[in-house]
C-alpha cells in the first residue's frame, strides 16, 4: 500500500483479506491516529478513472469494510482506498495493491460429514457456496469457479500410515478397516492451477464394534 | 489453445514467478485508470481464435515488453521472476503453431483486431510507463491463458 | 601481477531434478580462491546476450560446485559461466561448453518399502521433492490377475494401497513422474508381500 499525501501517519496495512471470495478490506491505525479518527472507504476497478464511495463505510471508526459485492466480478481487478481524518484537520490516505479475488482468495476447509460403520468410514463433502453469482444470478460454488478443483482425503491409521482417496466427487468411503478402532480423517480442497489448497477439515472417528459371530 | 497444443509448461510455475514480483512491479504503475488488456480484448475468444491471439500477445511480450523492461529491474527477486516468465513464455510461443490455412483467415483477422486494440492502448502511453503497465498485467494474461488449459 | 587462470572443465551433474554445476579448482597455494557463477536462459541469450544473472546460491563461493537447481526455472537451454577471484585479481569467464536443459536430468527408479499392516498393503516411497509424483502398480500374484495403478503425490508418507485377502501374495513396483519435463523414471524392482493366513476366531 502506498501513501498519496502523508500529512499525518493515521493509517497502515491497508489490504484485502479474502476467504472463499468474501473480500474484506482491513487497515490499521497509524502512530498519529487518535480514538476519534474516522475513516472513509472508496474503491474502483483497475482501468477506470473514478473512485466510488462505499456506502456504510464513510466516516466510520471501525477498521474493516466488506467489499464483497463491489469486487465480485472475477475478470476484473480492483483498488480500494482509505482516507483517515483526525481532529485538527489531519488526514492521511492509503490505497491497496491491485486486487484480484481469483488470485488472492484463500479456500476455507470444506464442510464434511464423517459417518463411521463397522469396517468402513464414509465421508460426505458438502458443496461450498460463494458470494459470486453467475450471469443468471445463481450463487456459484467453488467447484464451478475452479475447474480443476478436487478433494484429497486422508485417513491416518495409528500414526503409522495413511489411506488416501482423491477425486472431484463428494462421496467417499474408506474400506477394509478394523472394527471398534479410532481413526483421524483430514479432508482438503485443492485447486492446483491457482496453487490453492485449503486447510484440512479434521474428523476423529471410531468404527463401530463388530457384533456379528 | 484450441488446435494448438503446448506441453511441458506448468502454469503454477509462471504464477509463482509473477507473484514473487507482483507487488513491486504493479506498484511502479501509478496509472490505475488505464488497463491495456481490457476485458473486451480477452472476452468471448473462441478456442480456434485463442491460438492466434496468445501467439501474438506472447511474441509482443517477448520482443517488446520483456526485452525492454529488463533494464528497469533493480531487485534481484524481480530479475529471477522476470527470467522465469520470459523463458517460459519463450517455450510456449515456440510450441504454438497457428494454422495458416485460408479458411482460418476470418478467425485470424478477428484475433488480429483484438491484438491491435492492445497495441494501440500500449502505444498511446509513454513507452516506459507502458512497459511497466504491461509487465504488471501478466496476471491478466495468465488468468486468460488458464481458461484454455486442458486438465 | 600474474593473471588469474579461469576455472576449467565446467560440467553439470543433474539427477532427479537436482542440478549441480562443477568445475576444476584454480590452484593458488596457501590462498582461498572464490568463484562466481552466472547464468542466462534462452530468452536472455536470444534477446539480450549481454545479460547474465548471478546465481542465487554461489556468487561468490569458495567451493568447487554450485547447486543451480533454483536458477533453472524453465525447460529451456541455460548457459552458465564461472570465474575465479583472488583478492583484487579476477580471472576471465569460463563458459559451460553445452547449454544445460533440465529435461536431460537423470531420473532414477524410486526406492520403496512395501509392508503389510493387518490386511492393509502399505507402500513408503522416497521423498524426491514437490516436482515428483509416483505411479505405483500393484497386483495379486495369481494367473490372469489385473494390475492396479495408483498415483501417489508425495513420497515421505506411508500410503495404503489395497486391503488384501489372507494367504494371497501381492506384488508392487513404482516409477517416478515429473510433469514439468514430461518424463518418468524406470520402474523400481518389484517387491512382493505374502499375507498371513487368517487366524480362526476363538470358538466359544
Amino acid at each position: 500500500a502506498r501513501t498519496t499525501e502523508d500529512t499525518a501517519r493515521l493509517l497502515q496495512y491497508v489490504r484485502f483479506q479474502s476467504r472463499n471470495f468474501e473480500n474484506i478490506l482491513t487497515w490499521g491505525s497509524g502512530p498519529d491516529s487518535t480514538p476519534d479518527t474516522v475513516y472513509s472507504v472508496e474503491y474502483k476497478r483497475y482501468g477506470e478513472k473514478e473512485w466510488l464511495a462505499k456506502a456504510g463505510c464513510q466516516r466510520t471508526t471501525q477498521k474493516y469494510c466488506n467489499l464483497t459485492m463491489e469486487t465480485g466480478n472475477l475478470t476484473e481487478l480492483y483498488y480500494a482506498q482509505v482516507t483517515a481524518v483526525s481532529p485538527g484537520r489531519k488526514h492521511d490516505s492509503k490505497k491497496t495493491d491491485r486486487f484480484s479475488s481469483l488470485q488472492h482468495t484463500t479456500i476455507k476447509p470444506p464442510d464434511v460429514t464423517c459417518i463411521p460403520k463397522v469396517r468402513s468410514i464414509q465421508m460426505l463433502i458438502h458443496p461450498t457456496f460463494t458470494p459470486i453469482r453467475s450471469e443468471d444470478g445463481h450463487q456459484l460454488t467453488l467447484e464451478e469457479i475452479f475447474r480443476d478443483l478436487f478433494y484429497h482425503l486422508e485417513l491416518r491409521v495409528n500414526h503409522t500410515y495413511q489411506m488416501h482417496l482423491e477425486g472431484k466427487q463428494r462421496e467417499y468411503e474408506f474400506l477394509g478397516l478394523t472394527p471398534d478402532t479410532e481413526f483421524l480423517g483430514a479432508i482438503t480442497i485443492l485447486a492446483p492451477m491457482w496453487s490453492k489448497e485449503s486447510a484440512p477439515y479434521m474428523c476423529r472417528v471410531k468404527t463401530l464394534p463388530d457384533r456379528t459371530w | 489453445f484450441g488446435p494448438c497444443r503446448v506441453e511441458g509448461v506448468v502454469l503454477s510455475e509462471l504464477w509463482e514467478a509473477f507473484w514473487a514480483a507482483k507487488s513491486t512491479v504493479q506498484n511502479q504503475d501509478d496509472i490505475t485508470s488505464v488497463r491495456l488488456l481490457k476485458p473486451q480484448i480477452l472476452q468471448d475468444v473462441s478456442d480456434a481464435e485463442s491460438c492466434y491471439l496468445v501467439h501474438s500477445l506472447l511474441k509482443f511480450y517477448l520482443n517488446t515488453v520483456f526485452k525492454n523492461y529488463h533494464s528497469k529491474i533493480a531487485k534481484f527477486k524481480t530479475l529471477k521472476s522476470f527470467s522465469s516468465l520470459a523463458n517460459n513464455f519463450l517455450v510456449i510461443a515456440s510450441k504454438l503453431q497457428p494454422s495458416k490455412d485460408k479458411d482460418m483467415l476470418s478467425i485470424s483477422e478477428s484475433a488480429h483486431r483484438r491484438f491491435m486494440l492492445f497495441c494501440r492502448a500500449f502505444k498511446q502511453m509513454d513507452t516506459e510507463a507502458a512497459l511497466v503497465k504491461a509487465f504488471g498485467e501478466v496476471d491478466i494474461l495468465l488468468t486468460w491463458m488458464q481458461k484454455f488449459y486442458q486438465l | 601481477v600474474a593473471v588469474l587462470p579461469a576455472p576449467q572443465n565446467l560440467t553439470v551433474l543433474s539427477t532427479n531434478m537436482k542440478h549441480l554445476l562443477m568445475w576444476n579448482p584454480v590452484a593458488q597455494p596457501m590462498e582461498t580462491v572464490f568463484y562466481s557463477v552466472e547464468y542466462q536462459g534462452e530468452f536472455e541469450s536470444l534477446y539480450m546476450s549481454h545479460v547474465w544473472i548471478p546465481s542465487s546460491q554461489c556468487s561468490p563461493t569458495s567451493g568447487l560446485a554450485c547447486d543451480i537447481t533454483d536458477d533453472v526455472i524453465a525447460t529451456v537451454p541455460y548457459n552458465f559461466r564461472v570465474r575465479a577471484t583472488l583478492g583484487s585479481r579476477t580471472s576471465a569467464w569460463s563458459t559451460l561448453e553445452h547449454p544445460f536443459n533440465r529435461n536431460s536430468t537423470v531420473l532414477t527408479a524410486p526406492r520403496m518399502e512395501v509392508t503389510e499392516h493387518g490386511l492393509h498393503l502399505v507402500i513408503k516411497l522416497e521423498d524426491l521433492g514437490p516436482q515428483f509424483e509416483f505411479r505405483v502398480v500393484y497386483w495379486r500374484r495369481e494367473p490372469g490377475t489385473m494390475e492396479h495403478i495408483k498415483v501417489v503425490k508425495n513420497g515421505d508418507i506411508p500410503v495404503h494401497l489395497e486391503t488384501m485377502e489372507p494367504g494371497a501374495v501381492y506384488c508392487v513396483k513404482a516409477q517416478a513422474l515429473v510433469k514439468l519435463i514430461g518424463r518418468h523414471s524406470a520402474f523400481s524392482q518389484t517387491q512382493c508381500v505374502e499375507m498371513p493366513e487368517e487366524s480362526l476366531p476363538l470358538a466359544l
